[in-house]
């Protein structure tokens, strides 16, 4: 009645229509400092909010079921709360990533009211000292995890985003209790990337690979024993662990591309927030064409093993891992993803 | 009271129209598409591909017995209730699994 369907390398069953969701940086600015950002490199040039809301009935019409804004900080965005309307008029789902910050009880309402429904808090450990020094503002902890209750309250649906790094790759199960208490559905284990400060820092957070493998190994077993929330991942390396519940039911290679795109913070469209390879603008553009056309994304769908990968028996399941991160360290996506711990 | 089927309201899913028309077409011809894809879930880093009855599952389950989901199914589709049942229940089994949907 079903089938998995593998995505990307070798013949998928069919390429879908449209991206399933898009990840839309409405802006550049931030009120953080934080070690690891990718966006503060880029420009601060902003679409206004009728071409935003055009630009969301366009992505609506194609097929595009979710956005999910980030940034920079979008609550920075003054009009944030008309963009989300005008998303969630237009049939998608909208989400968002946040360092929580700003949001207090009436900011919370006001962001259910104009159409949220799932909001990420940024939170990158338990510890509150570890987590301002990280993000670069004392305090940030405490308003993040406030955040996380006015949102509830709110009738939002909550996650934490943690970006795993040397602050707190040995702590998998004090994040997750901690997720759980302040009442999150869900938590993200983000890889850590090597873009924009995150690629300047990288000797500073970047786990080894055998780091790497540990910390998954730990937070895969915790997913299978059912540790009272949802744990999600996005590193496509974690397919060659062959844990029960990773391998074979874990999106194989990079979605990005695949099922999702991002779009900058001035329209310009890239296969992901950390690939920056444009391959045209949402103003300017048709998305339906790019989606099918793009060059840049058919490389991205069809891989080449190179390297280590070539011989390597797992290649068929991770594709080659990251390939952001790939890229930004060798400078072609083909190649292994630097965090990869095979030999 | 038995238990309801709730879908993950974090799923994301859509039916992708050229592979259900096609699907429908060699159906119409008396072909198998038992095999044939026609809508995609994504959730988590998880993605399954539904056939046609999968997705017409999917679509029917939220907020529903198993029982009434089944009944309802036995109503439209012409197919033995025995194989409908154990059909259905690998289908949700496997759905639960992925955290696609719970039951309330």
């Amino acid at each position: 009645m079903s089938e998995e369907v593998k995505v990307g390398g070798g013949a998928p069953a069919w390429i879908i229509k449209a991206p399933l969701t898009i990840n839309w940086a409405l802006n550049n600015s931030c009120n953080f400092k934080c070690k690891h950002c990718y966006s503060r490199v880029d420009g601060n040039d902003e679409l206004d909010l009728e071409s935003l809301c055009a630009a969301m009935a366009k992505v609506a019409d194609m097929g595009v079921l979710a956005v999910n804004f980030g940034g920079g900080e979008p609550l920075l965005r003054s009009d944030l709360k008309e963009v989300a309307a005008c998303a969630a008029q237009s049939g998608l789902q909208v989400s968002m990533n946040s360092n929580g910050y700003l949001i207090d009880r009436e900011t919370a309402v006001a962001l259910k009211t104009a159409g949220f429904a799932k909001i990420g808090i940024s939170i990158d450990s338990h510890v509150s000292e570890r987590h301002d020094s990280f993000r670069g503002v004392p305090g940030s902890h405490e308003r993040a995890c406030a955040a996380l209750g006015h949102l509830a309250d709110a009738g939002i649906r909550t996650s934490i985003s943690t970006v795993i790094c040397k602050i707190n790759h040995m702590d998998v199960d004090d994040l997750i209790s901690f997720a759980r208490v302040h009442g999150a559905q869900q938590i993200n284990f983000h890889n850590f990337k090597c873009s924009g400060l995150g690629m300047a820092n990288r000797d500073e957070l970047d786990l080894s690979p055998q780091e790497w493998r540990v910390f998954y190994r730990k937070a895969l077993a915790a997913k299978e024993n059912g540790a009272g929330i949802d744990i999600s991942f996005d590193d496509p390396i974690i397919a060659s662990l062959g844990l029960k519940g990773g391998a074979g039911s874990i999106v194989k290679g990079s979605v990005c591309g695949k099922l999702s795109l991002n779009i900058k913070s001035n329209g310009d469209i890239t296969p992901c927030g950390f690939i920056p390879i444009v391959i045209g603008n949402i103003v300017r553009d048709d998305l339906a064409v790019i989606w099918r056309e793009s060059q840049v994304l058919d490389r991205l769908r069809h891989k080449e093993p190179t390297g280590k990968c070539a011989s390597c028996s797992s290649y068929d399941e991770c594709l080659g891992g990251c390939s952001a991160r790939a890229l930004a360290v060798t400078g072609d996506f083909n190649n292994p993803d630097p965090h990869c711990w095979e030999e | 009271m038995a238990a309801r089927i709730m879908r993950n309201p974090d799923v994301l899913w859509r039916e992708e129209d050229d592979a259900r028309d096609e699907a429908q077409a060699a159906l119409e011809q008396g072909d198998d598409v038992s095999e044939v894809g026609t809508s995609l879930l994504f959730a988590n880093g998880q993605m399954v591909v539904l056939n046609l009855l999968g997705t017409e599952i999917w679509k029917r389950c939220d907020k529903k017995s198993v029982a009434e989901l089944t009944a309802e199914l036995l109503a439209e589709f012409d197919v033995e209730e025995a194989i409908l049942r154990e059909d259905v229940s690998g289908f949700l089994a496997e759905l639960a699994e992925k955290g696609f949907i719970a039951y309330e």
